[in-house]
């Protein structure tokens, strides 16, 4: 017969393995996301284990229990991943809490939900007036996701009516002073062209910490040596700036000459320049 | 400075500008904007042949200028 230390240690460790093997085979869910009955899942397995970890309970049904909730666990989270009736009956659902901007005191009821517990789920996404609400769901997890009413959202560029320049992703080409090519020809370069380019700013590739090609084909670099000041990619604003002084120097000449046609030639080209800068605008600023 | 040597010097930012616009035609990772800078570049082309032309006229009008 082992010591009865000896035993609980044993226990303990082959416990730990099994449950271990076990909750992934229940799959992963992020720990905040779980719902009310993952929750429960959870403890319950946790303390049959740990009741047979110490002795309360013998090994065969310790383990017959861990199996039988492991078992119907998967059984669950499978049939409710293929089916939306087991998920809402055993996930619960989503219910509307706030609809047009009036709080659904009944919804709040069934999900045993104070006011108090709405207006703090709320104050935490920095909503502190209610009247702000145009529409509130409470998940499956009892989080309140809110949408806030048209003239209290965040100002986009859209509602500005402004053209902005599409964000496509960004590269990162050089890390730790080493290049990286697949990078590179994703966005239709080559080692030469970032050689060109360091060339231009005047560093070696060895000296770079981190480099990053935005979608216009911008590099943008960071050194080792953070006494270097190395200068900030502007070649778009100096792109418009030569354009609008192209524009304005063709105005000057149409002003200057006495020739007619040239005149009008100098106007038109203007006229047409100040077409190019409008259509390229939001794409270098 | 002389009119003529002005307007060179614009036609000459001109088509510099037009370099560095088809060379984001090439690059620009999203198709609108590479479609929006070709378009440009094409516009810029007009306006730079007619201030060549107007350039060559005045070298014609003023042969002293020529060579500069």
């Amino acid at each position: 017969m082992l010591p009865a230390w000896l035993e609980i240690i044993i226990r303990s460790f082959s416990l730990i393995v099994f449950l271990m093997v076990l909750t992934r085979l229940l799959g992963r869910k992020i720990a905040s996301r779980m719902t009310y009955f993952d929750i429960v899942f959870a403890i319950a397995l946790g303390m049959i284990a740990a009741a047979v970890s110490i002795r309360l309970i013998d090994v065969l049904s310790g383990v017959i229990a861990l199996l039988t909730w492991g078992l119907i666990g998967m059984g669950i989270s499978y049939l409710s991943l293929k089916s939306k009736m087991v998920r809402d009956l055993v996930h619960g659902r989503e219910a509307v809490v706030i609809k047009h901007g009036k709080v659904m005191e009944d919804q709040l009821k069934k999900m045993r939900y104070t006011p108090e517990d709405l207006l703090q789920q709320l104050r935490s996404k920095q909503i502190f007036n209610l009247a702000d609400v145009e529409f509130a769901v409470m998940e499956s997890d009892g989080e309140i996701n809110a949408l806030l009413k048209s003239n209290r959202q965040p100002i986009t560029p859209k509602h500005l009516g402004v053209q902005t320049a599409p964000e496509t992703g960004v590269q990162t080409v050089i890390l730790d002073g080493n290049i990286l090519d697949e990078p590179l020809t994703t966005m239709g370069l080559n080692r030469g062209w970032l050689r060109t380019e360091l060339e231009k700013i005047g560093v070696s590739p060895e000296n770079v910490f981190i480099a990053q090609v935005d979608g216009m084909g911008e590099l943008y670099i960071d050194l080792f040596d953070d006494t270097i000041q190395i200068p900030q990619p502007s070649t778009r604003q100096l792109l418009l700036n030569s354009l609008e002084q192209a524009k304005a120097d063709l105005e000057t000449y149409s002003l200057e000459t006495d020739n007619q046609s040239a005149k009008k030639m100098y106007r038109q080209s203007a006229k047409e320049l100040s077409s190019v800068i409008y259509d390229v605008r939001h794409l270098l600023k | 400075m002389t009119t003529y040597s002005k307007v060179q010097q614009t036609l000459v930012s001109l088509k510099s500008a037009q370099a560095t616009l088809e060379r984001y035609a090439l690059i620009a990772q999203d198709e609108k904007a590479r479609k929006t800078f070709q378009r440009n570049v094409d516009k810029l082309q007009s306006t730079i042949d007619r201030l060549s032309q107007r350039v060559q006229t005045m070298e014609w009008e003023e042969p002293q200028y020529k060579g500069f």
